[in-house]
């Protein structure tokens, strides 16, 4: 982990990191992955990945169900305005990503 | 500018809502068109901590179905994974999508080209995701700020993902029409572009001639060559708009790299009103989304009985109908294109022929229908602005109307009348046909002391006939259709008149 890959990350995530604070976090960073890393030491060969199987037919039927009010909604949103989930700032020009 | 030094190199993304009545991950309603902003939003849809997505079995069904239909190899197990990217229309931080197992790969569709000869498209991959929300951007004074709804947040979506063998605007445009057609008929989706239900992304570059080639589904420089970077189109909002905004942007990069510019890879946005497109962001650095299996979602085991039981879905596809009206029915290739471009409407006409059908030859009366159908119908609802469908023209009614037209009782004015009439003054057609086929029948009981009236009426006519002018025995003949109203067969009033003129 270098400080310029700690900025990438950091930017992805709309957040700003000043250099004291990059400076700061790169070796914390380090620290949590080195962790991470001693995972991969272990042998797993053989071993399937334990993730839980279903067949199709347990997936949930398509009924819909009521959802919450646009009140309670709205209840942990800082801004709003007619109903809608009010965001400042310039995010990144006016391209919709789906 | 020379296009002809240039290849056109094209791979069409599409994204299609499913017609669920749920989500793709709860169970929130997804028909959130026109309703008020924020009402079809539970904990899951808006990412609140701790809530949990389970998957919606209809949708995956419908996905599999399309990849059925598009001639793709269906996984057997799904797996979801997490797409990261930070926007206030995603809620969690990350949209579930697919990444290395999409659920259908390597399929492909036929169109028709230019010259009217089959050319087939490579589909990628199929996958399914959910839809972000809606967001709206507006400022106030110098602040920018964005509106968002999260109706739309967790709709179940389809992305299709066309292999880059599409080489020209036109096909491309019959790509996505066909891929809209699909669906439709499978009741996949509405696919409205107006709505949003559907999207096209194209991606576009134009190369030189000789320094690439299409190798296993990709575009590959030959030798030493460099490719132009590819430039991606969005805010399509129509069929015709996927054609001409392609149009647009190939002449426009053939004039830069002709000037010497470098293309630099953007995505652009279409503007209908100006017919351009406008720059939008750049894409130099490659997209960064983490991706990674959501944990969430467990592995789900699709079996040969399933996709079995899905494959019973599919229904006759427009090509393998259209093939039948031309050979079964020897309609023409005209008739045969608009009678299937549309499911309701072939499933109108194969009903009509049908009923037809129990009197009369099948041949002849899939020839009656589509006459009937592309003809009179089509034209009277086109001026009336009307919906051809059992509400506005009840099929049973109109058979009526095309039997007793074939059996001459009617006359095609006369029935054509009778159409109109019964849509503009909204009365029952099949009253209006009984009505007119009684009149016609006291006319015909009645034609023989009409033809007597207008023999004595029109000495002058009756004298120039005697003398060998035939001509007159028209304006005869008109002056019965007018006493009758013109429900009397025309040609039965020419016969009675000559009959008793030379008698």
């Amino acid at each position: 982990m270098d400080k310029q890959t700690l900025k990438h990350i950091a930017e992805l995530s709309r957040i700003n990191l000043t250099d004291q604070e990059l400076e700061k976090f790169t070796p914390q960073m380090e620290t949590i992955l080195d962790s991470a890393k001693q995972l991969q030491k272990i042998d797993t060969k053989g071993v399937s990945p334990m993730k839980r199987h279903v067949p199709f037919s347990d997936l949930r039927e398509d009924i819909p169900q009521k959802s919450l009010t646009q009140e309670d909604v709205l209840k942990n949103a800082k801004y709003k305005e007619n109903g809608h989930i009010k965001v400042y700032g310039k995010i990144f020009g006016s391209i919709e990503e789906s | 500018m020379n296009k002809e030094n240039y290849d056109i190199i094209i791979g069409l993304e599409i994204h299609i809502q499913s017609k669920t009545e749920s989500k793709m991950f709860c169970t929130c309603p997804t028909h959130y068109f026109s309703k008020q902003p924020n009402t079809h939003v539970c904990p899951t849809c808006l990412g609140l901590p701790g809530a949990l997505p389970v998957p919606n079995r209809r949708a995956i069904e419908l996905c599999i179905l399309l990849g059925l239909a598009t001639n793709c190899d269906i996984d057997s197990e799904i797996h979801f994974d997490r797409k990261h990217y930070f926007y206030p229309d995603l809620p969690k931080g990350y949209q579930i999508s697919q990444y290395k197992r999409p659920i259908c790969s390597d399929g492909y569709i036929e169109i028709r080209d230019e010259d009217g000869k089959k050319y087939s498209i490579g589909i990628e991959r199929i996958h399914q995701e959910e839809d972000v929300a809606k967001s709206t951007h507006h400022t106030e004074g110098n602040l920018e700020y964005s509106l968002i709804d999260y109706n739309k947040s967790g709709v179940p979506l389809i992305e299709i993902v066309s292999k880059p063998n599409i080489r020209s605007a036109y096909q491309a445009k019959e790509y996505a029409s066909k891929i809209r057609q699909i669906v439709r008929y499978l009741g996949i989706s509405d696919a409205d572009m107006e709505k949003g239900q559907m999207r096209c992304e194209p991606n576009i570059s134009v190369q030189t001639k000789g320094t690439w080639e299409y190798k296993n589904g990709e575009i590959l420089p030959i030798g030493e060559n460099k490719l132009n970077s590819k430039v991606e189109v969005k805010n399509i909002g129509s069929i015709s708009a996927v054609e001409k905004s392609i149009e647009y942007e190939v002449e426009r990069m053939i004039k830069e790299i002709e000037e010497g510019k470098k293309i630099v890879q953007q995505t652009r946005g279409w503007n209908a009103d100006k017919g351009v497109t406008e720059f939008q962001r750049s894409k130099e650095t490659a997209d960064d989304y983490r991706y990674m299996p959501d944990p969430d979602i467990p592995i789900i085991e699709i079996s040969e009985e399933d996709i079995e039981r899905i494959s019973k879905e599919i229904v006759e596809l427009p090509d393998e109908k259209k093939d039948r009206y031309l050979t079964t029915y020897s309609l023409s290739e005209y008739d045969s294109n608009v009678l299937t471009a549309d499911r309701d409407i072939s499933k109108y006409f194969e009903y009509i022929l049908e009923i037809l059908s129990k009197d009369m030859d099948t041949q002849k009366a899939a020839k009656a229908a589509s006459n009937w159908l592309t003809g009179a119908v089509f034209s009277i609802a086109n001026d009336k602005k009307i919906d051809i469908n059992e509400s506005n023209i009840p099929k049973e009614s109109l058979s009526y109307l095309i039997l007793e037209f074939e059996k001459k009782i009617l006359t095609r004015n006369k029935a054509e009348e009778l159409l109109r009439e019964s849509l503009e003054q909204k009365k029952d057609l099949k009253e209006l046909i009984s009505k007119a086929i009684e009149e016609s029948k006291e006319n015909t009981g009645n034609l023989d002391s009409i033809a007597d009236e207008v023999i004595k009426d029109n000495p002058k006519a009756v004298s120039d006939f005697k003398s060998g002018k035939q001509a007159t025995i028209g304006y005869l003949v008109g002056q019965v259709m007018q006493k009758t109203k013109g429900s009397a067969d025309p040609n039965k009033a020419k016969l009675v008149l000559i009959e008793k003129l030379n008698g």
